[in-house]
């Protein structure tokens, strides 16, 4: 497809682990490079951020964006996988996508990933959890 | 002059799902909004992680109550894009015709209270009573009026008696003709028309930058819609128009929904005629789900309902995301409801049709210097409906 074509051809050096299979493309990018990539796929391709996704692995957080190519139903998933468990950081592509800011509190919320350049990191689901001890649920507990 | 915040929420009969709006209001002008949700996080996402693929889907038809279709569909979607499975035909316009009936009630369950809101008492009741005999085509089709369990992966469930397709053809000739009429109301009503117009716009720009989906975005000139951008299921073997309108405002919201629902009326008439020669079966066996990634969405009556499941080749998702279109629709408020007066805040608000429930209003004034009367929505609505409608009885 042309898109993937030109994205892979202007991007290459930027991606990673590339996964290809009819009408999506999922790649790895580093956190300095996300927000380019951001900008190149909302902006000058005129994609729609979906959501994203965020996954505790074993290796690490994974922080997945599932951008959609709407004019071909081609989809984009650049992925950030976050090495450092305790103290989980990635730049926020609010500043370019207006509509990232519910999903990037949720998955600070829910797995404690912290958003750098985010206007407003607080909880978004667990704000008014009547249990107070309550911290970002969907991360592994550690088995005593 | 002091600007004062009106909490709506978090339970009003504007809001099926549990959310709470904070208004700031200057004078009668809505100058800005913050949401808040959480309000009834179920879990969905981490207990599908503990069942298999098939009862995942039975898990995800119970996240909404009024589009049990959608979450399904999308689900399965996700799961077949993992090995890119096949789906026999008959199964394929089983699926759309379900999907289609789906969007058909879904809108006039919206158009119902949306009339209901702004003082149209007869809309809202037309609109209800049209929508009964689509819940008897699904109890003809799946044996229930809602949460049809229809959705497998590799098909759908159960098949179409053919002797019944007559007898659906019958409930959707006369849903037809009660939906042109609807929307000649809808499209020609000078009350329903000052009432609506240039109330609430959505700018193109900003429905882009919120990333919003389905009627929201397409009455913002928006064209997104899965049916067309990724058609599966049997949406590439039918013919149907794409609604999108330029203004952005209620009324254009409206108005797409009412064509909308005519449009699903020819898709639905499309896959029971071919149902009456589509033979096959309507499941492929599927044993097990390769390890990978796949992506399911489906064009749900709110916008696109997105779905992604990944698995380690067990029979169980190691990661199952769920986003639903209101999660993206209502973050666009920001920008519609800034600079509306009061009385039409709450229609604004219904516009994206965030999930709506029968219970009564729960409104809570903070602000002690006014007179609590004077600050009910629904009233106010309603009020402004009447206003407009003894003006133009007087022209």
């Amino acid at each position: 497809m042309a898109e993937v074509e030109r994205f892979l051809k202007d991007m290459g050096g930027k991606i990673h682990a590339k996964i290809e299979k009819k009408g999506r493309l999922y790649f790895n990018v580093d956190n300095a490079d996300i927000r380019e990539i951001a900008e190149y796929l909302f902006v000058k391709m005129g994609c729609r951020l979906s959501t994203a996704t965020a996954m505790e692995m074993y290796h690490g957080i994974e922080v997945l964006y599932h951008f959609s190519h709407d004019k071909t139903g081609q989809y984009f998933c650049p992925r950030v996988v976050i090495k450092d468990k305790k103290n989980p950081k990635v730049n926020s592509i609010t500043s370019i996508v207006e509509g990232a800011i519910w999903i990037e509190r949720e998955m600070f919320d829910l797995w404690g990933i912290e958003f750098i350049g985010h206007p407003r990191m607080e909880e978004l689901l667990t704000l008014h959890h009547p249990n107070p001890d309550l911290k970002h649920p969907l991360r592994f507990k550690e088995v005593a | 002059m002091k600007a004062n915040k009106i909490p709506v929420g978090p339970f009003h009969p504007l809001l099926e799902e549990a959310e709470y709006f904070e208004l700031t209001v200057d004078g009668e002008t809505v100058v800005d909004i913050d949401m808040e949700i959480g309000w009834m996080h179920r879990g969905h996402e981490y207990i599908s992680e503990m069942k298999t693929f098939t009862q995942s889907i039975y898990l995800v038809e119970r996240i909404c109550g009024i589009c049990s279709t959608s979450h399904p569909l999308a689900c399965v979607h996700a799961i077949e894009d993992i090995d890119n499975i096949e789906i026999p035909l008959r199964a394929r316009y089983i699926r759309s015709l379900v999907g289609e009936l789906e969007r058909i009630h879904s809108h006039l369950l919206w158009l119902g209270l949306a009339g209901h809101f702004i003082g149209y008492d007869t809309l809202w009741m037309w609109a209800w009573k049209y929508r009964e005999p689509v819940l008897e085509m699904f109890e003809i089709i799946s044996g229930n009026r809602n949460h049809y369990g229809m959705m497998r992966v590799g098909g759908v469930a159960k098949d179409v008696d053919p002797e019944k397709i007559v007898e659906l053809q019958k409930h959707l000739d006369m849903i037809e003709r009660k939906m042109i009429m609807i929307s000649k109301i809808a499209k020609d009503d000078p009350v329903l028309r000052s009432r609506l117009k240039g109330v609430g716009v959505l700018s193109h720009e900003d429905a882009i930058a919120y990333c919003t989906t389905g009627p929201t975005s397409r009455a913002s000139g928006v064209p997104g819609d899965v049916r067309f951008d990724e058609p599966t299921d049997a949406y590439d073997l039918v013919d149907f128009e794409r609604i999108v309108l330029p203004n952005g405002d209620v009324y254009d919201k409206l108005v797409v929904r009412v064509l909308e629902i005519i449009e699903s009326v020819k898709i639905c008439r499309q896959c029971l005629d071919k149902l009456k020669t589509a033979t096959g079966p309507i499941l492929n066996n599927v044993k097990e789900i390769s390890p990978g990634e796949g992506i399911g969405r489906y064009e749900a009556p709110r916008g696109e309902v997105f779905h992604y499941i990944r698995s380690d080749g067990t029979n169980r998702p190691i990661r199952h995301k769920v986003r639903a279109p209101s999660y993206v629709n209502i973050p666009s408020f920001k920008a519609s409801c800034k600079g509306i007066p009061i009385a039409d805040a709450l229609i604004t608000l219904a516009s994206v049709d965030p999930c709506y429930c029968c219970t009564e209003r729960s409104l809570k004034i903070i602000d002690n210097n006014h007179d609590p009367q004077k600050l009910d929505l629904l009233k106010l609505s309603r009020e402004k409906t009447e206003r407009i409608r003894r003006e133009i009885n007087a022209d």
